[in-house]
Protein backbone atom coordinates (compact mmCIF):
# COMPACT_ATOMS: atom_id res chain seq x y z
CA UNK A 1 0.00 0.00 0.00
CA UNK A 2 2.44 2.07 1.03
CA UNK A 3 4.72 1.55 -1.91
CA UNK A 4 1.88 2.08 -4.23
CA UNK A 5 1.43 5.86 -2.68
CA UNK A 6 5.20 6.15 -3.17
CA UNK A 7 5.36 4.91 -6.33
CA UNK A 8 2.60 7.16 -7.41
CA UNK A 9 4.32 10.21 -6.09
CA UNK A 10 7.46 9.84 -7.45
CA UNK A 11 5.97 9.07 -11.38
CA UNK A 12 3.70 12.03 -10.73
CA UNK A 13 7.29 14.14 -9.49
CA UNK A 14 8.92 13.02 -12.75
CA UNK A 15 6.00 13.91 -14.92
CA UNK A 16 5.76 17.23 -13.26
CA UNK A 17 9.71 18.16 -13.82
CA UNK A 18 9.37 16.75 -17.23
CA UNK A 19 6.64 19.24 -18.52
CA UNK A 20 8.39 22.18 -16.74
CA UNK A 21 11.32 21.20 -18.72
CA UNK A 22 9.57 20.45 -21.75
CA UNK A 23 7.70 24.17 -21.31
CA UNK A 24 11.29 26.12 -20.47
CA UNK A 25 12.64 24.60 -23.45
CA UNK A 26 9.76 25.27 -25.27
CA UNK A 27 9.81 28.91 -24.42
CA UNK A 28 13.67 28.81 -25.02
CA UNK A 29 13.31 27.59 -28.97
CA UNK A 30 9.73 29.09 -29.64
CA UNK A 31 10.35 30.02 -32.93
CA UNK A 32 7.46 32.98 -33.11
CA UNK A 33 8.92 35.62 -33.76
CA UNK A 34 5.98 38.16 -32.89
CA UNK A 35 5.83 36.43 -29.47
CA UNK A 36 9.41 37.13 -28.91
CA UNK A 37 9.22 40.70 -29.84
CA UNK A 38 6.34 41.07 -27.77
CA UNK A 39 8.12 40.00 -24.82
CA UNK A 40 11.20 41.76 -25.88
CA UNK A 41 8.83 45.64 -26.14
CA UNK A 42 10.88 45.86 -29.56
CA UNK A 43 11.68 45.07 -33.43
CA UNK A 44 15.34 44.00 -33.74
CA UNK A 45 16.04 45.85 -37.58
CA UNK A 46 18.84 44.76 -39.06
CA UNK A 47 20.13 47.82 -41.56
CA UNK A 48 22.76 49.04 -43.78
CA UNK A 49 25.35 51.04 -41.72
CA UNK A 50 25.52 53.73 -44.06
CA UNK A 51 23.32 54.14 -47.01
CA UNK A 52 22.04 57.51 -47.44
CA UNK A 53 18.67 57.97 -48.10
CA UNK A 54 18.07 54.15 -47.10
CA UNK A 55 19.82 53.69 -43.83
CA UNK A 56 22.36 56.07 -42.55
CA UNK A 57 23.49 57.39 -38.76
CA UNK A 58 25.71 59.55 -37.68
CA UNK A 59 25.73 58.28 -33.77
CA UNK A 60 24.33 54.82 -34.51
CA UNK A 61 21.75 56.32 -32.64
CA UNK A 62 19.27 58.61 -34.90
CA UNK A 63 18.79 56.66 -37.67
CA UNK A 64 17.11 58.02 -40.76
CA UNK A 65 16.31 56.64 -44.54
CA UNK A 66 13.67 54.44 -46.53
CA UNK A 67 15.03 51.44 -44.73
CA UNK A 68 14.41 52.83 -41.44
CA UNK A 69 10.86 54.30 -41.69
CA UNK A 70 10.09 50.70 -43.16
CA UNK A 71 11.09 49.04 -39.73
CA UNK A 72 9.71 51.28 -37.77
CA UNK A 73 6.35 51.44 -39.12
CA UNK A 74 6.75 47.48 -38.25
CA UNK A 75 7.46 48.96 -35.23
CA UNK A 76 4.54 51.31 -35.26
CA UNK A 77 2.07 48.73 -36.07
CA UNK A 78 2.69 46.43 -33.04
CA UNK A 79 3.78 48.88 -30.01
CA UNK A 80 2.17 51.75 -31.68
CA UNK A 81 5.53 53.33 -31.27
CA UNK A 82 7.83 53.72 -33.74
CA UNK A 83 10.86 54.26 -31.35
CA UNK A 84 10.61 50.48 -30.20
CA UNK A 85 12.64 49.90 -33.38
CA UNK A 86 15.95 49.19 -32.35
CA UNK A 87 18.65 49.43 -35.72
CA UNK A 88 21.60 47.03 -35.60
CA UNK A 89 23.82 47.40 -38.69
CA UNK A 90 25.03 44.83 -40.70
CA UNK A 91 27.48 43.98 -43.19
CA UNK A 92 26.66 42.87 -46.84
CA UNK A 93 28.61 39.44 -46.32
CA UNK A 94 27.06 38.70 -42.65
CA UNK A 95 23.02 40.04 -42.98
CA UNK A 96 21.06 36.80 -44.09
CA UNK A 97 23.28 34.67 -41.61
CA UNK A 98 22.51 37.26 -38.85
CA UNK A 99 18.97 36.89 -39.53
CA UNK A 100 18.85 32.87 -39.49
CA UNK A 101 20.60 33.35 -36.32
CA UNK A 102 18.14 35.67 -35.12
CA UNK A 103 20.09 38.18 -34.33
CA UNK A 104 17.24 39.99 -35.79
CA UNK A 105 13.51 39.93 -36.29
CA UNK A 106 14.23 41.72 -39.85
CA UNK A 107 16.10 42.80 -42.41
CA UNK A 108 15.29 45.95 -43.68
CA UNK A 109 18.37 46.55 -45.58
CA UNK A 110 18.68 46.95 -49.45
CA UNK A 111 18.51 43.44 -50.27
CA UNK A 112 17.94 41.69 -53.50
CA UNK A 113 14.71 39.20 -53.35
CA UNK A 114 15.75 36.62 -55.89
CA UNK A 115 15.24 32.63 -56.03
CA UNK A 116 18.31 31.50 -54.64
CA UNK A 117 18.70 33.67 -51.61
CA UNK A 118 15.00 32.46 -50.49
CA UNK A 119 16.50 28.74 -51.24
CA UNK A 120 19.68 28.95 -49.65
CA UNK A 121 19.05 30.91 -46.29
CA UNK A 122 15.87 29.33 -45.73
CA UNK A 123 14.61 32.76 -45.65
CA UNK A 124 11.41 34.46 -47.38
CA UNK A 125 11.02 38.24 -48.62
CA UNK A 126 7.70 39.30 -47.78
CA UNK A 127 6.72 42.07 -50.60
CA UNK A 128 9.24 44.35 -52.41
CA UNK A 129 9.19 47.76 -51.22
CA UNK A 130 11.45 49.24 -53.62
CA UNK A 131 12.47 48.48 -57.34
CA UNK A 132 15.93 49.17 -58.36
CA UNK A 133 18.09 47.92 -61.23
CA UNK A 134 21.48 48.70 -62.68
CA UNK A 135 22.32 51.84 -64.33
CA UNK A 136 24.17 54.57 -65.30
CA UNK A 137 25.72 57.29 -64.23
CA UNK A 138 27.56 60.27 -66.68
CA UNK A 139 28.67 63.78 -66.56
CA UNK A 140 25.55 65.80 -68.48
CA UNK A 141 28.27 67.89 -70.52
CA UNK A 142 27.97 64.11 -72.47
CA UNK A 143 24.57 64.40 -73.93
CA UNK A 144 23.03 61.32 -73.98
CA UNK A 145 19.60 60.15 -73.79
CA UNK A 146 19.53 56.63 -73.15
CA UNK A 147 22.13 54.04 -72.37
CA UNK A 148 21.80 52.81 -75.74
CA UNK A 149 24.17 55.31 -76.77
CA UNK A 150 26.74 54.47 -74.29
CA UNK A 151 28.71 52.27 -77.25
CA UNK A 152 32.29 52.31 -76.61
CA UNK A 153 32.27 53.93 -73.41
CA UNK A 154 34.54 53.67 -70.48
CA UNK A 155 32.64 51.92 -67.67
CA UNK A 156 33.21 52.05 -64.36
CA UNK A 157 32.22 48.95 -62.27
CA UNK A 158 32.87 47.54 -58.49
CA UNK A 159 34.57 44.23 -59.40
CA UNK A 160 32.98 41.18 -57.80
CA UNK A 161 29.60 42.68 -58.10
CA UNK A 162 26.66 41.57 -60.20
CA UNK A 163 26.56 44.72 -61.61
CA UNK A 164 30.01 43.90 -63.55
CA UNK A 165 27.86 40.86 -65.14
CA UNK A 166 25.17 42.93 -65.67
CA UNK A 167 27.06 45.26 -68.05
CA UNK A 168 28.64 43.00 -69.90
CA UNK A 169 25.16 41.16 -70.54
CA UNK A 170 23.63 44.48 -71.36
CA UNK A 171 26.10 45.41 -73.91
CA UNK A 172 26.25 42.24 -75.56
CA UNK A 173 23.20 41.52 -76.37
CA UNK A 174 22.92 45.37 -77.59
CA UNK A 175 25.85 44.52 -79.79
CA UNK A 176 27.46 47.68 -78.49
CA UNK A 177 31.48 47.31 -76.93
CA UNK A 178 33.01 48.91 -73.54
CA UNK A 179 36.07 49.08 -71.43
CA UNK A 180 35.58 47.93 -68.39
CA UNK A 181 37.22 49.70 -65.36
CA UNK A 182 37.65 47.68 -62.61
CA UNK A 183 38.30 48.59 -59.01
CA UNK A 184 37.34 46.23 -55.33
CA UNK A 185 36.80 49.21 -53.25
CA UNK A 186 33.62 51.19 -54.33
CA UNK A 187 35.11 54.17 -52.79
CA UNK A 188 38.09 53.53 -55.61
CA UNK A 189 35.48 53.19 -58.18
CA UNK A 190 33.83 56.69 -57.68
CA UNK A 191 37.12 58.57 -57.40
CA UNK A 192 37.93 57.15 -60.68
CA UNK A 193 34.42 58.52 -62.30
CA UNK A 194 34.90 61.53 -60.35
CA UNK A 195 38.88 62.39 -62.16
CA UNK A 196 37.02 61.37 -65.19
CA UNK A 197 38.88 58.00 -65.78
CA UNK A 198 35.85 56.89 -67.23
CA UNK A 199 32.97 57.98 -69.44
CA UNK A 200 29.99 56.10 -67.02
CA UNK A 201 29.80 54.89 -63.43
CA UNK A 202 27.50 51.64 -63.35
CA UNK A 203 25.38 50.16 -60.28
CA UNK A 204 21.92 50.27 -58.65
CA UNK A 205 20.05 53.48 -59.77
CA UNK A 206 19.06 53.62 -56.00
CA UNK A 207 23.01 53.60 -55.06
CA UNK A 208 24.08 55.40 -57.82
CA UNK A 209 21.77 58.49 -56.77
CA UNK A 210 23.37 58.54 -53.48
CA UNK A 211 27.00 58.37 -54.23
CA UNK A 212 26.23 61.45 -57.05
CA UNK A 213 26.30 63.41 -53.61
CA UNK A 214 29.72 63.01 -52.82
CA UNK A 215 30.87 64.01 -56.35
CA UNK A 216 32.74 67.01 -55.98
CA UNK A 217 30.16 69.14 -58.65
CA UNK A 218 27.10 66.64 -58.20
CA UNK A 219 24.86 68.67 -60.43
CA UNK A 220 27.02 68.30 -62.82
CA UNK A 221 26.41 63.99 -63.34
CA UNK A 222 22.86 62.63 -64.11
CA UNK A 223 21.94 59.38 -63.94
CA UNK A 224 19.95 57.55 -66.91
CA UNK A 225 16.49 56.51 -66.68
CA UNK A 226 17.20 53.40 -68.15
CA UNK A 227 17.43 50.22 -66.36
CA UNK A 228 20.00 47.20 -67.42
CA UNK A 229 19.14 44.53 -64.55
CA UNK A 230 15.56 43.78 -61.99
CA UNK A 231 16.79 44.67 -58.82
CA UNK A 232 13.75 44.46 -56.31
CA UNK A 233 14.76 45.25 -52.94
CA UNK A 234 12.94 43.99 -49.97
CA UNK A 235 12.49 43.03 -46.12
CA UNK A 236 13.90 39.59 -45.08
CA UNK A 237 12.29 37.36 -42.43
CA UNK A 238 12.88 33.85 -41.50
CA UNK A 239 10.98 30.94 -43.20
CA UNK A 240 8.38 29.13 -41.59
CA UNK A 241 7.41 32.03 -39.00
CA UNK A 242 4.33 32.87 -40.90
CA UNK A 243 2.70 34.95 -38.25
CA UNK A 244 5.76 38.02 -38.45
CA UNK A 245 5.88 37.44 -41.79
CA UNK A 246 2.14 38.03 -42.58
CA UNK A 247 2.81 41.52 -40.03
CA UNK A 248 5.67 42.54 -41.98
CA UNK A 249 4.09 41.86 -45.78
CA UNK A 250 0.84 43.38 -44.69
CA UNK A 251 2.38 46.77 -43.03
CA UNK A 252 3.93 47.43 -46.34
CA UNK A 253 0.93 46.59 -48.42
CA UNK A 254 -0.91 49.04 -45.90
CA UNK A 255 1.30 51.76 -47.11
CA UNK A 256 1.15 51.43 -50.39
CA UNK A 257 -2.81 51.19 -49.77
CA UNK A 258 -3.12 53.78 -47.97
CA UNK A 259 -1.26 56.29 -50.70
CA UNK A 260 -3.77 54.44 -53.56
CA UNK A 261 -6.37 55.55 -51.09
CA UNK A 262 -5.06 59.00 -50.53
CA UNK A 263 -4.80 58.16 -46.75
CA UNK A 264 -1.65 60.59 -45.08
CA UNK A 265 -0.33 61.24 -41.66
CA UNK A 266 -1.93 64.63 -42.25
CA UNK A 267 -5.36 63.45 -42.78
CA UNK A 268 -5.32 59.98 -41.10
CA UNK A 269 -8.18 61.39 -38.22
CA UNK A 270 -10.45 62.37 -41.06
CA UNK A 271 -10.03 58.90 -42.57
CA UNK A 272 -10.93 57.35 -39.62
CA UNK A 273 -14.61 59.34 -39.93
CA UNK A 274 -14.69 58.35 -43.95
CA UNK A 275 -17.60 56.10 -44.93
CA UNK A 276 -15.82 54.49 -47.98
CA UNK A 277 -15.90 50.96 -47.46
CA UNK A 278 -11.74 50.85 -48.95
CA UNK A 279 -11.01 53.32 -46.19
CA UNK A 280 -12.90 51.75 -43.77
CA UNK A 281 -11.36 48.48 -43.60
CA UNK A 282 -7.56 49.82 -44.08
CA UNK A 283 -8.38 52.46 -40.59
CA UNK A 284 -10.21 49.28 -38.51
CA UNK A 285 -13.86 51.08 -38.65
CA UNK A 286 -15.16 48.07 -40.60
CA UNK A 287 -13.53 44.47 -40.25
CA UNK A 288 -11.03 43.07 -38.07
CA UNK A 289 -7.96 42.09 -39.89
CA UNK A 290 -5.52 43.82 -37.44
CA UNK A 291 -7.04 41.27 -35.11
CA UNK A 292 -6.44 38.45 -37.36
CA UNK A 293 -2.79 39.68 -37.54
CA UNK A 294 -2.75 39.18 -33.79
CA UNK A 295 -2.19 43.07 -33.84
CA UNK A 296 -5.04 45.73 -33.11
CA UNK A 297 -8.10 47.16 -34.86
CA UNK A 298 -6.00 50.26 -35.96
CA UNK A 299 -2.97 48.70 -36.63
CA UNK A 300 -2.52 50.63 -39.84
CA UNK A 301 -3.76 53.82 -38.57
CA UNK A 302 -0.49 53.37 -36.00
CA UNK A 303 1.51 52.84 -38.93
CA UNK A 304 0.24 55.81 -40.96
CA UNK A 305 -0.09 58.27 -38.04
CA UNK A 306 3.72 57.76 -37.45
CA UNK A 307 5.41 56.89 -40.56
CA UNK A 308 2.72 58.07 -42.60
CA UNK A 309 1.95 56.17 -46.33
CA UNK A 310 4.38 54.80 -49.05
CA UNK A 311 4.43 57.60 -50.83
CA UNK A 312 5.25 60.11 -47.96
CA UNK A 313 7.50 57.75 -47.00
CA UNK A 314 9.63 57.73 -50.10
CA UNK A 315 9.30 61.70 -50.72
CA UNK A 316 10.49 62.34 -47.43
CA UNK A 317 13.77 60.06 -47.43
CA UNK A 318 14.71 60.01 -51.58
CA UNK A 319 12.36 61.26 -53.39
CA UNK A 320 12.73 64.80 -55.41
CA UNK A 321 12.42 66.99 -52.11
CA UNK A 322 14.81 64.83 -50.22
CA UNK A 323 19.07 65.30 -51.17
CA UNK A 324 18.80 62.16 -53.10
CA UNK A 325 16.19 63.11 -55.68
CA UNK A 326 15.51 59.81 -57.03
CA UNK A 327 12.30 60.26 -59.05
CA UNK A 328 9.46 57.89 -58.55
CA UNK A 329 10.14 56.08 -61.75
CA UNK A 330 8.91 52.55 -61.23
CA UNK A 331 8.17 52.86 -57.95
CA UNK A 332 4.71 55.13 -58.46
CA UNK A 333 1.84 53.20 -58.32
CA UNK A 334 0.47 50.83 -60.64
CA UNK A 335 -2.18 53.51 -61.20
CA UNK A 336 -0.21 56.25 -62.37
CA UNK A 337 2.65 54.35 -64.75
CA UNK A 338 4.62 52.48 -61.83
CA UNK A 339 4.65 48.91 -60.79
CA UNK A 340 3.97 49.29 -57.16
CA UNK A 341 0.78 47.10 -56.53
CA UNK A 342 -0.54 46.32 -53.37
CA UNK A 343 -3.46 43.69 -52.72
CA UNK A 344 -6.35 44.89 -51.61
CA UNK A 345 -7.64 44.55 -48.09
CA UNK A 346 -10.69 42.50 -48.36
CA UNK B 1 -6.46 95.49 -84.01
CA UNK B 2 -4.08 94.37 -81.04
CA UNK B 3 -4.37 97.78 -79.77
CA UNK B 4 -7.58 97.99 -80.39
CA UNK B 5 -8.35 94.99 -78.34
CA UNK B 6 -5.79 95.84 -76.09
CA UNK B 7 -7.60 99.13 -75.50
CA UNK B 8 -11.49 97.55 -75.30
CA UNK B 9 -9.90 95.02 -73.01
CA UNK B 10 -8.45 97.70 -70.60
CA UNK B 11 -12.03 99.21 -71.10
CA UNK B 12 -13.73 96.86 -69.91
CA UNK B 13 -11.20 95.59 -67.11
CA UNK B 14 -11.70 99.12 -65.58
CA UNK B 15 -15.61 99.08 -65.78
CA UNK B 16 -15.62 95.74 -64.43
CA UNK B 17 -13.10 97.34 -61.53
CA UNK B 18 -15.39 100.46 -60.72
CA UNK B 19 -18.35 97.95 -60.69
CA UNK B 20 -16.78 95.45 -58.52
CA UNK B 21 -15.10 97.27 -55.77
CA UNK B 22 -17.97 97.82 -53.67
CA UNK B 23 -18.81 94.12 -54.20
CA UNK B 24 -15.88 92.90 -53.98
CA UNK B 25 -14.92 94.17 -50.67
CA UNK B 26 -17.62 92.34 -49.32
CA UNK B 27 -16.60 89.17 -50.80
CA UNK B 28 -13.59 86.76 -49.70
CA UNK B 29 -10.58 88.24 -51.35
CA UNK B 30 -10.49 86.53 -54.88
CA UNK B 31 -6.75 86.07 -56.10
CA UNK B 32 -7.73 83.91 -58.93
CA UNK B 33 -9.57 86.57 -61.48
CA UNK B 34 -8.18 89.64 -61.73
CA UNK B 35 -9.83 91.35 -65.24
CA UNK B 36 -7.48 94.20 -66.15
CA UNK B 37 -4.59 93.49 -64.20
CA UNK B 38 -1.32 92.93 -66.66
CA UNK B 39 0.58 89.84 -66.26
CA UNK B 40 3.94 90.48 -65.05
CA UNK B 41 6.04 87.86 -67.54
CA UNK B 42 9.39 88.52 -66.14
CA UNK B 43 7.72 87.14 -62.64
CA UNK B 44 10.23 84.07 -61.24
CA UNK B 45 8.50 81.08 -60.56
CA UNK B 46 9.86 78.88 -57.82
CA UNK B 47 11.90 75.83 -59.04
CA UNK B 48 9.13 73.29 -58.38
CA UNK B 49 7.24 75.36 -60.95
CA UNK B 50 9.60 76.35 -63.52
CA UNK B 51 9.18 74.43 -66.94
CA UNK B 52 11.45 71.33 -66.81
CA UNK B 53 12.22 67.97 -68.84
CA UNK B 54 11.29 65.43 -66.19
CA UNK B 55 11.57 61.68 -65.46
CA UNK B 56 8.01 60.33 -65.68
CA UNK B 57 6.94 56.93 -66.30
CA UNK B 58 3.60 56.56 -67.50
CA UNK B 59 1.27 53.86 -69.84
CA UNK B 60 0.38 56.79 -71.61
CA UNK B 61 1.78 57.73 -74.87
CA UNK B 62 4.02 60.23 -75.69
CA UNK B 63 2.18 63.79 -76.54
CA UNK B 64 -0.16 62.98 -74.47
CA UNK B 65 -0.82 65.63 -71.35
CA UNK B 66 -1.60 64.37 -68.13
CA UNK B 67 -2.49 67.21 -65.55
CA UNK B 68 -1.84 66.14 -61.66
CA UNK B 69 -4.28 68.21 -59.70
CA UNK B 70 -2.59 67.07 -56.09
CA UNK B 71 0.83 68.18 -57.80
CA UNK B 72 0.13 71.45 -58.97
CA UNK B 73 1.60 70.03 -62.26
CA UNK B 74 1.23 69.16 -65.74
CA UNK B 75 2.76 66.95 -67.75
CA UNK B 76 3.07 66.64 -71.58
CA UNK B 77 4.54 62.83 -72.26
CA UNK B 78 8.18 62.29 -74.18
CA UNK B 79 9.36 59.37 -75.58
CA UNK B 80 12.10 57.91 -73.41
CA UNK B 81 10.70 58.05 -70.25
CA UNK B 82 10.21 61.84 -69.82
CA UNK B 83 8.19 64.68 -69.90
CA UNK B 84 8.21 68.04 -70.06
CA UNK B 85 6.72 69.41 -66.59
CA UNK B 86 5.10 72.75 -66.05
CA UNK B 87 3.70 74.57 -62.87
CA UNK B 88 0.17 75.20 -63.01
CA UNK B 89 -2.59 76.71 -60.61
CA UNK B 90 -6.06 74.50 -60.06
CA UNK B 91 -9.52 74.72 -58.72
CA UNK B 92 -10.26 75.43 -55.50
CA UNK B 93 -11.55 72.68 -53.07
CA UNK B 94 -15.21 71.74 -54.53
CA UNK B 95 -13.82 72.84 -57.98
CA UNK B 96 -11.55 69.90 -58.81
CA UNK B 97 -12.66 67.65 -61.37
CA UNK B 98 -11.02 64.48 -63.01
CA UNK B 99 -11.28 62.49 -66.36
CA UNK B 100 -10.68 61.93 -69.88
CA UNK B 101 -10.67 64.77 -72.43
CA UNK B 102 -9.12 66.16 -75.67
CA UNK B 103 -8.47 69.53 -76.52
CA UNK B 104 -11.01 70.46 -79.17
CA UNK B 105 -10.17 73.93 -79.83
CA UNK B 106 -6.87 76.08 -79.58
CA UNK B 107 -7.01 80.26 -79.46
CA UNK B 108 -4.87 82.99 -79.01
CA UNK B 109 -4.78 86.05 -76.86
CA UNK B 110 -8.67 84.98 -75.96
CA UNK B 111 -11.48 86.12 -75.42
CA UNK B 112 -13.31 85.57 -71.88
CA UNK B 113 -16.81 85.58 -71.16
CA UNK B 114 -17.06 83.24 -67.89
CA UNK B 115 -19.84 80.72 -67.72
CA UNK B 116 -23.32 81.97 -66.20
CA UNK B 117 -22.56 79.64 -63.06
CA UNK B 118 -19.08 81.57 -62.47
CA UNK B 119 -21.47 84.75 -62.97
CA UNK B 120 -23.47 83.62 -60.37
CA UNK B 121 -20.85 83.06 -57.73
CA UNK B 122 -18.65 86.00 -58.39
CA UNK B 123 -21.37 88.91 -59.77
CA UNK B 124 -18.55 91.64 -60.00
CA UNK B 125 -16.81 89.89 -63.01
CA UNK B 126 -17.05 91.07 -66.24
CA UNK B 127 -19.81 89.77 -68.66
CA UNK B 128 -17.18 89.80 -71.69
CA UNK B 129 -13.82 90.70 -72.11
CA UNK B 130 -11.81 91.12 -75.24
CA UNK B 131 -8.71 89.19 -75.28
CA UNK B 132 -5.11 90.72 -74.09
CA UNK B 133 -2.74 90.95 -71.55
CA UNK B 134 -5.12 91.98 -69.04
CA UNK B 135 -7.73 89.42 -69.83
CA UNK B 136 -7.84 86.17 -67.01
CA UNK B 137 -7.22 83.72 -69.53
CA UNK B 138 -3.77 85.30 -70.82
CA UNK B 139 -2.30 84.34 -73.85
CA UNK B 140 -3.25 81.28 -75.12
CA UNK B 141 -6.10 78.73 -74.17
CA UNK B 142 -7.36 74.91 -75.38
CA UNK B 143 -10.74 74.08 -74.94
CA UNK B 144 -11.15 70.55 -72.83
CA UNK B 145 -13.60 68.09 -74.86
CA UNK B 146 -16.84 69.99 -73.77
CA UNK B 147 -16.53 71.49 -70.47
CA UNK B 148 -16.10 74.68 -70.25
CA UNK B 149 -12.82 74.50 -68.68
CA UNK B 150 -9.78 75.35 -70.09
CA UNK B 151 -5.77 75.08 -70.06
CA UNK B 152 -4.99 78.66 -70.68
CA UNK B 153 -2.30 81.66 -69.54
CA UNK B 154 -2.82 84.47 -66.50
CA UNK B 155 -2.39 87.47 -65.71
CA UNK B 156 -1.57 86.66 -61.76
CA UNK B 157 2.25 84.32 -62.23
CA UNK B 158 2.08 84.07 -58.37
CA UNK B 159 -1.06 82.36 -58.33
CA UNK B 160 0.67 78.86 -60.14
CA UNK B 161 1.34 76.29 -57.36
CA UNK B 162 -1.92 77.17 -55.65
CA UNK B 163 -5.66 76.02 -55.81
CA UNK B 164 -7.53 79.23 -56.91
CA UNK B 165 -9.15 78.66 -59.98
CA UNK B 166 -12.69 77.57 -60.70
CA UNK B 167 -11.76 74.07 -62.11
CA UNK B 168 -9.30 75.81 -65.24
CA UNK B 169 -5.32 75.00 -65.16
CA UNK B 170 -3.47 78.01 -65.74
CA UNK B 171 0.29 78.63 -66.54
CA UNK B 172 2.29 81.29 -67.21
CA UNK B 173 2.24 83.07 -70.05
CA UNK B 174 5.34 82.33 -71.68
CA UNK B 175 4.40 78.35 -70.75
CA UNK B 176 1.29 78.22 -71.67
CA UNK B 177 2.36 79.46 -75.23
CA UNK B 178 5.06 76.52 -75.30
CA UNK B 179 2.80 74.09 -74.63
CA UNK B 180 -0.02 75.43 -77.20
CA UNK B 181 2.89 75.24 -80.00
CA UNK B 182 3.45 71.68 -79.11
CA UNK B 183 0.18 70.28 -78.86
CA UNK B 184 -2.20 69.60 -81.69
CA UNK B 185 -6.31 69.33 -81.80
CA UNK B 186 -7.13 66.23 -80.44
CA UNK B 187 -4.61 66.10 -78.09
CA UNK B 188 -5.61 63.29 -75.34
CA UNK B 189 -5.59 64.83 -71.67
CA UNK B 190 -5.81 62.87 -68.55
CA UNK B 191 -6.53 64.78 -65.54
CA UNK B 192 -5.92 63.39 -62.13
CA UNK B 193 -6.80 63.86 -58.91
CA UNK B 194 -6.01 62.65 -55.22
CA UNK B 195 -8.78 60.16 -53.97
CA UNK B 196 -11.20 61.50 -51.70
CA UNK B 197 -11.79 59.89 -48.53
Amino acid sequence: MMRTFRGGLLIGLAVAVLVAVLAIIYEFYDTRTLKRTVRRGEVLCGVNKGLPGFSYSEDNKNWTGFDVDFCRAVAAAIFNDPGKAKFIPLDASERFKELQSRKVDILSRNSTWSMARELDYDLYFPAVAYYDGAGFMLPRSRNKETSLELDGSKVCVQAGTTTALNVADYFKANNMKYDEVKFNNLADVVKAYDTGKCDTFSADVSQLYALRLNLTKPGDHMILPDMISKEPLAPVVRQRDDDWMMIVKWTLYAMINAEELGVTSENIDEALKSKKPEVMRLVGTEGNYGEQLGLTKDWAVRIIRHVGNYGEMYERNIGEKSKLKIPRGMNQLWNAGGVQYAPPMR
Amino acid sequence: MTDFRRLTGMFMAAVGLILSTPLASAQQPDRGDEPGLIADDAYQLDPEWQKQVVYFRTTEPPGTIIVSTAERHLYLVQPGGRAIRYGIGVGRDGFQWQGLVTITNKKEWPDWTPPPEMIQRQPYLPRFMAGGPGNPLGARAMYLGTTVYRIHGTNRPDTIGTKVSSGCFRLVNNDVADLYDRVPVGTKVVIRQKPEL
